[in-house]
């Protein structure tokens, strides 16, 4: 580790910064821990930075020392609304690359229109309710559709998956899965986790097989089953750019609660 | 209340979600604070709501803000 410290010389306590393991750095100020910085790669292989201090010389000082060191590109997260990091993060010469919006989700069928009875998949398509999903047809879905996504708009445009993956493996806990099924296969998935409310991590369809009503069949079911166990809305992000997602959510009575900026230098 | 790496860390609870990405949060000992969240929360985007018992991390030279560090399941 790069324990040998610099001093920024700019405050009258001037703060002195070091790196304490591979991917944190500390501020100190007169002994203390001022602020603090981490760096981590996602399952994507893209490096994330964090810098969590209490006044902006220590953030600055931070920011200088792990820009030098780690690698470009870097990236980092903001909550839009939270302007002064965000300035901080640009003061550091990191642009905005994308926004994600973060939509309130209604369950009640009679605010969304997703009737379950009546929203029903196409002629040959059955839905199959979370936890009874056949494990090798669910991994083979999703990985056909990760691969599709690759293969078109990339992965990296997508709302960020921060879940550790096993090593090849992006299922993780193959009963939060709904999916739509044919006899041999499934055509798409949707993922809803609930820890204190419900998100909805991942709604998708096999690129052959959209605009078939497939979709709103599996958030139909599984906004329903939130419905019943009491849940009167769930969270989902959406990237900016893709309308298709963002009028679906619109169109079932969602609305923008939020929004983060990702950046990048 | 612990104490640790100059920081002290005080258990409470969201009673406000402000604008600007800001909470308050009522500590153990009535007191309240002004806290953002840490950049783990954020980057795992764990949501802090109205209500959440959450892990609030003070400066030692500046008892009225805090920052939320960790949010207990129940």
């Amino acid at each position: 580790m790069n324990t040998t410290p610099f001093t920024s010389g700019l405050s009258e306590n001037a703060v002195t910064i070091t790196r304490v393991a591979k991917s944190q750095w500390h501020a100190l100020d007169d002994d203390l821990v001022v602020g603090r910085g981490h760096a981590h790669h996602r399952p994507d292989g893209r490096l994330f930075v964090s810098i969590d201090a209490w006044h902006d010389v220590a953030f600055d000082r931070l920011a200088e020392a792990m820009t030098k060191t780690l690698p470009a590109p870097l990236y980092t997260v903001v909550d839009e609304a939270d302007a002064e990091l965000t300035v901080g993060w640009r003061r550091a010469g990191f642009t905005i690359r994308r926004r994600e919006w973060e939509y309130a989700v209604p369950t009640d069928p009679r605010v969304t229109g997703l009737d379950e009875a009546q929203v029903l998949p196409p002629a040959g398509v059955t839905i199959v309710p979370a936890g009874r999903a056949d494990e090798r047809l669910l991994r083979a879905v999703d990985r056909a559709i990760r691969d599709e996504v690759e293969a078109s708009v990339g992965w990296q445009s997508m709302p960020a998956e921060v879940i550790p993956f096993p090593e090849g493996d992006t299922i993780v806990d193959p009963s939060k899965y709904a999916v739509a099924a044919t006899s041999d296969r499934y055509l798409g998935l949707i993922r809803v986790v609930t820890v204190k409310e419900p998100r909805i991590g991942l709604v998708a369809v096999r690129a052959g097989e959209q605009r078939r009503g497939i979709g709103r069949a599996l958030l139909a079911q599984a906004l329903g089953t939130l419905h019943r166990s009491g849940f009167a809305s769930a969270w989902a992000e959406v990237q900016e750019s893709n309308r298709a997602a963002s009028v679906l959510f619109e169109g079932i009575g969602a609305q923008a609660a939020g929004s983060n900026l990702e950046l990048v230098r | 209340m612990t104490k640790g790496k100059n920081v002290i860390e005080v258990e409470g609870r969201v009673v406000e979600c402000l604008r600007s990405a800001m909470f308050t949060v009522e500590l153990e000992n009535g007191h309240q604070v002004l806290a953002h969240i840490s950049g783990k929360i954020r980057r795992n985007y764990i949501k802090i709501m109205l209500e959440d018992r959450v892990l609030v991390e003070l400066p030692p030279y500046d008892l009225t803000r805090g920052r939320i560090v960790f949010r207990y399941r129940n």
